[in-house]
Order: structure tokens, then C-alpha cells, then sequence
């Protein structure tokens, strides 16, 4: 320990010559933005498996989800005219993304109240950089969580009904609701700034609506008043138009349960026009 | 106001009224201050006295509510990517990855700033070996002590050449040992010729480092000097004499003021006066005290505090939050 502690006298002036490393020319602004987004992402692609448990929220969770909801409960749920593992997953889908806007606030929350963010800004860095670093981290981890989520699905004998074009249907509205639903997660972790707050924040107000977007039970079997939530709950317009996209089966009730893709486009236009540009206010407002 | 010679190449900082207000409340109000190039220069306050506010404005971290900063020409408000490729700061505020070790968030920073992958190897490895971090490089940052985490920090501030390095409480709970370490370090790098702005809550480490102090409280700059200046009107060492029963401080300081300069400290049972004569000091209080035949609990000799300094030159402890410095700002000149 002594030693550790023991400070270093350079005896040569030399030791200057740390500083004398000569920096290469600037590079045009965009590929500053490239370079830097690159190195960030780098940075939390780097640190998942010293903390691996970090990585729970998108890899254990949607497993025991799937498992309990077709072994525990999906036994007493019967939807008429489809096997339940066809009606289970767009939900799961669903409720992983949902579940993605508390991963990515609470990481972004994190990230600031620890002042590494600080750090980062503190260097002649683009601060689009930071926040685009951000966003592309969460949503890497997100893409993890549901080819968790899709893979045990299928092992589990989930059979979309998808032709190539539903495919990428499919890969499009989920890519497009994972990236509004992330800046939805970035803006609340940096307007509630504390990682504790944002996960009880999360579970409070996320939690219920993941539940009532259909994603395990029809909207239309619902009480009066979770029914009436759900059935606009943005979330609810994405199951049912994955479900719609696996299945070929629509939903009734409302107008986004029967639209349900245009309904998805729209509320992730609506999340992304209010977010994006909130957030990136936020993180430039300097205080 | 006088106007400060912004273009002057030899001021790192000039401060110009500067001010942050949070809502209602005033972190820092009207501050002026200049740093002169090659100076090392002190922010000196309690928790809480606007220190930090203050440098994360200059290091545009946070916008002024008003009034001006110049760091090194470039004016902080519209100019801050100068400002950020020039100086570099540490402290409380600017933390590293916890979960990257110290080599990775070396090389990081590096290449942050802009160098490629091999020559930020190399700068990182330089910083390595000078800041003797080698034996702890590979362990992540959350796994090393206090002052390993500092010297790694100070590292991390030093990829490139900073015209102006910023630490914010560097040795803020520390042990007494890791903070040798990091003032041993700082003195290495003052005595290569950086210009230095350096926040710390405690009078020796300002007094130990700095060559010019600003006394800071509730947002104002409330006294300035260098460590000399403010030592002499402080009084270096201090005897403290405590009485038994709070009623008795009246009578006590009835017996000593026609001798002594006694301070009567805000605590109630304390009264304190300066020894620049330290043990011979020390002596004839206490023979004052006995003569007096007022029981008391202690006599002591002891350093003066950030309070003392407070108390000393406001005439407020630092602690009060109804403490009203009144007195106009003061000058902020810096001796050279």
C-alpha cells in the first residue's frame, strides 16, 4: 500500500514529453460527430460485462415473463381461435420495448447523476455525440432483449405468420418504436436524474401499462376502466399491429386498436417530434 | 466596475459580475475574479458557498444567469468549444467510468480529445508511469481506493496540455495520506509552469498550494489575498479557551480583552485568540484564565479553521445562513 501511495518524482523533464504527443489534424464536424458517437458506444458496449447484472432487465426478465405467462397463467387464458403462444409474444415484444424506456432512463440517469456525463462535456466533444451515444447503447441492449425474447419464442413454438415483406414489416415497427421509445426513456432519466427515482418512477407508471395494452389478456375483456386505458395506451397500438403483422387477426374497440399501424407510426412521430428535441434542449441547457 | 483587459494574453480567467441563480436561490452572486497565467489560484469557501457553480461556469458546464467569463480570450457563453479544447477539469463533478479501468478511461479521454488509437495508447501509458498508476491500470475504477481514483482523475485531466487545469475539491475525502499524494502531484505540475484554479474547503491545503485565495461564501467572493496576506490579518495559530458554564464567556472575556484580542466563537462556551507566539502565547492565557478563577474545560492551542478565517476576516462564521457579508466586493487584483 506504501508503496501504491508512494508519489513519482520524474527525475527527467522529459516526463513533460507526455504532453508532447503531437494531436493529428481536426476532422470535419461530421466525422468528429462519427468518431466520437463511435468511441461513446464503445465505452458502454465496454462496460457490460464488468456488470453484467445491468444486463437482467433485458435478458432474465423477458425469460421469466415468457416462461411464467405460457406455463403459469397462459393455462387459464383461452383466446378464441389462436394458440396462446401466437397471441403471447407480439405482447412480449410489446412489453420488452416498454420496459426499454426504464432500461434507457435509468442508464441515462445514471450516467448523469455519476458525472461522467460531466466529464464527456466537460472535452471538446459534441454534445450530440454524447446523447446520440446514448440513445445507440440503449437500443443495442434492447435489440439483445428481444432476440431473447423472439428465440425463446420460437423454441417455445411461437409460429408467426410472416411472408418476407411482413418480416420486415415487423422489423421496421419494432426499430421504429424502439427508437422513440428510447428518447422517451433518455428525456425522463435526464428530467429525473436520479437512477433510484427513475426506476420507481418507471415501474409506477410503465409497469400498469405494459399490463394493459393487451399484451397477455384482450383489451376487450377488460373492466370498464382499464379497458378504456387500454385501449389507447400507445403500447397497445403496437401489440395489437405486431399481432396483426404474426397473426393476421385484428383487434376491436378503439380507433388505434383497429388502425393499429398507423396508430404506432403516429404515436412514435408524436414520441420522437416531442422527445428528441426536449431532450437534446435538456442536455444542451447547461445547469 | 472597472473593465478587464479580456485581450490581456497573460489572464487564463477574468470574471466580470458573474452570477448563477437556481430559481430563487443565488449560487454564486456577482463574482469578479482573474487568474493570471502560471498563477495557482484558490477558491476557498464551505460546502455549499457556490465554489463548484463557479468553476462548472467557466468550464461550461453551466450558463451564467449574467455577468461575463473569459477563459483564455474565449468567452465562455458563446465560445465554449475553445474554451473546452483549452482547459481541463477534475474534481467532484467530472467523474470517470466506474466500470472501465483507469488504463481504458486513460485512453478513452485521449482519444476523446482527439488523438488515434496508437498515440493514445502511448499518452496513456506516459500518464501511467508519471502518475505511478501502473500497479492498479487494469483494475476498474470503482475497485481502487480514494486516492488511486484522484490520481487516475488528475491523469484523465492531463491527456492533453491544458492552458488552464480546473480541480474541484481534489482532495475532498481523502485520508491524510492519499492527499500528500495529490498535493505532491499538483506541485509537480505548478512547478511546470500550469496555471491552475483550485477549489478546496480546507485553509492548509489553499494555503499550501495556492499563491493568491479568495474567501468564498454564499455566492460572493468575500475576501482575497495571498496566503501571506490573509495568514497575518488571521492570525496563524489560535488559542481556544472553553468555559465550563456558558454564562461565564461574558466574565472571561472581561478578564482577557484588556490583553488579548479575543473572538468570541458563535458555539456560546468558546472564546479564541490568536498566539502568534504560539507556546508562550498559550502560556500566559492560560495563566490569565487561572488568575481569573473562571472554571473552564479547556485551554488549547490549535490551527486555525475555515471558520476561524470567516470569522476573522467577515467577521461572520462561514456557517451561519443568515450571514450577511456586507461589505462591498472586494478588490480581486492578484499580486503577481
Amino acid at each position: 500500500m506504501t508503496a501504491t501511495l508512494a508519489p513519482t518524482h520524474p527525475t527527467d523533464p522529459g516526463s513533460g514529453g507526455t504532453l508532447a504527443e503531437p494531436l493529428p489534424p481536426r476532422p470535419g464536424a461530421f466525422a468528429r460527430y462519427v468518431r466520437e458517437t463511435a468511441l461513446l458506444v464503445g465505452r458502454s458496449l465496454r462496460t457490460i460485462p464488468r456488470v453484467p447484472e445491468r444486463l437482467s432487465d433485458v435478458t432474465i426478465q423477458p425469460i421469466i415473463f415468457t416462461l411464467l405467462f405460457l406455463y403459469v397463467f397462459g393455462s387459464a387464458i383461452h383466446i378464441p381461435g389462436m394458440r396462446y403462444q401466437d397471441y403471447l409474444l407480439p405482447g412480449l415484444i410489446g412489453q420488452s420495448l416498454a420496459f426499454g424506456i426504464i432500461g434507457a432512463g435509468v442508464a441515462t440517469a445514471n450516467d448523469f447523476s455519476t458525472g461522467v456525463v460531466d466529464r464527456f462535456r466537460s472535452l471538446p466533444v459534441n454534445p450530440l455525440s454524447v446523447i446520440s451515444a446514448q440513445v445507440i447503447g440503449q437500443i443495442l441492449e434492447q435489440v439483445l432483449g428481444l432476440v431473447i425474447v423472439l428465440s425463446i419464442g420460437l423454441a417455445l413454438g411461437w409460429r408467426p405468420d410472416l411472408d418476407l415483406g411482413g418480416a420486415a414489416a415487423l422489423a421496421g415497427l419494432v426499430l421504429l418504436g424502439l427508437f422513440a421509445f428510447t428518447w422517451f426513456g433518455v428525456l425522463l432519466g435526464m428530467l429525473i436524474g436520479n437512477a433510484d427515482a427513475m426506476q420507481g418512477i418507471g415501474f409506477a407508471v410503465v409497469f400498469p401499462l405494459s399490463f394493459l395494452a393487451g399484451t397477455f389478456v384482450p383489451i376487450a375483456g377488460m373492466k370498464a376502466v382499464p379497458r378504456a386505458i387500454g385501449e389507447w395506451d400507445p403500447l397497445a397500438a403496437f401489440v395489437a399491429g405486431v399481432r396483426e403483422l404474426c397473426t393476421g387477426v385484428g383487434a376491436h374497440g378503439s380507433w388505434q386498436l383497429e388502425h393499429p399501424i398507423p396508430a404506432m407510426v403516429g404515436w412514435c412521430a408524436l414520441i420522437i417530434a416531442v422527445c428528441v428535441p426536449l431532450a437534446l434542449r435538456r442536455f444542451r441547457r447547461a445547469d | 466596475m472597472t473593465p478587464h483587459p479580456t485581450a490581456t494574453p497573460d489572464l487564463a480567467v477574468t470574471t466580470d459580475g458573474l452570477t448563477k441563480r437556481f430559481g430563487d436561490f443565488t449560487a454564486v452572486d456577482h463574482i469578479d475574479l482573474e487568474v493570471r497565467a502560471g498563477t495557482v489560484v484558490s477558491l476557498l469557501g464551505p460546502n455549499g458557498a457556490g465554489k463548484t457553480t463557479t468553476v462548472r461556469m467557466l468550464a461550461t458546464l453551466t450558463a451564467p444567469t449574467s455577468g461575463t467569463a473569459t477563459v483564455l480570450g474565449h468567452d465562455v457563453a458563446t465560445d465554449g468549444d475553445a474554451v473546452r479544447s483549452l482547459i481541463s477539469l477534475t474534481g467532484q463533478f467530472a467523474a470517470l467510468e466506474d466500470n472501465l479501468t483507469g488504463r481504458e478511461n486513460l485512453v478513452l479521454m485521449a482519444r476523446l480529445r482527439g488523438y488515434r488509437r496508437p498515440a493514445a495508447l502511448r499518452v496513456a501509458d506516459a500518464l501511467i508511469d508519471r502518475f505511478d498508476i501502473g500497479e492498479f491500470r487494469d483494475k476498474l475504477v470503482k475497485d481502487v481506493s480514494g486516492g488511486q481514483r484522484r490520481r487516475v482523475d488528475l491523469a484523465a485531466s492531463l491527456v492533453t496540455p491544458p492552458k488552464l487545469l480546473v480541480l474541484d475539491e481534489p482532495t475532498t475525502g481523502l485520508d491524510p495520506r492519499s492527499r500528500q499524494v495529490v498535493w505532491a502531484t499538483i506541485n509537480e505540475l505548478v512547478a511546470e509552469g500550469v496555471t491552475l484554479l483550485l477549489t478546496t474547503q480546507y485553509l492548509d491545503e489553499a494555503d499550501a498550494l495556492a499563491d493568491h485565495i479568495v474567501l468564498i461564501d454564499h455566492g460572493q467572493a468575500v475576501a482575497s489575498g495571498t496566503p501571506s496576506d490573509l495568514k497575518a490579518r488571521i492570525g496563524d495559530l489560535r488559542v481556544d479557551v472553553v468555559t465550563v458554564d456558558a454564562a461565564d464567556v461574558g466574565a472571561l472575556v472581561t478578564a482577557l480583552a484588556p490583553t488579548f484580542d479575543v473572538t468570541v466563537a458563535p458555539t456560546g462556551r468558546m472564546v479564541s485568540i490568536p498566539a502568534p507566539e504560539e507556546a508562550a502565547d498559550l502560556a500566559r492565557v492560560a495563566t490569565a484564565v487561572r488568575a481569573s478563577g473562571i472554571a473552564v474545560d479547556e485551554v488549547a492551542l490549535r490551527r486555525p479553521t475555515l471558520d476561524d478565517a470567516f470569522l476573522a476576516l467577515t467577521g461572520q462564521p462561514a456557517t451561519d445562513p443568515d450571514a450577511d457579508p456586507t461589505g462591498s466586493t472586494p478588490s480581486l487584483e492578484l499580486a503577481s
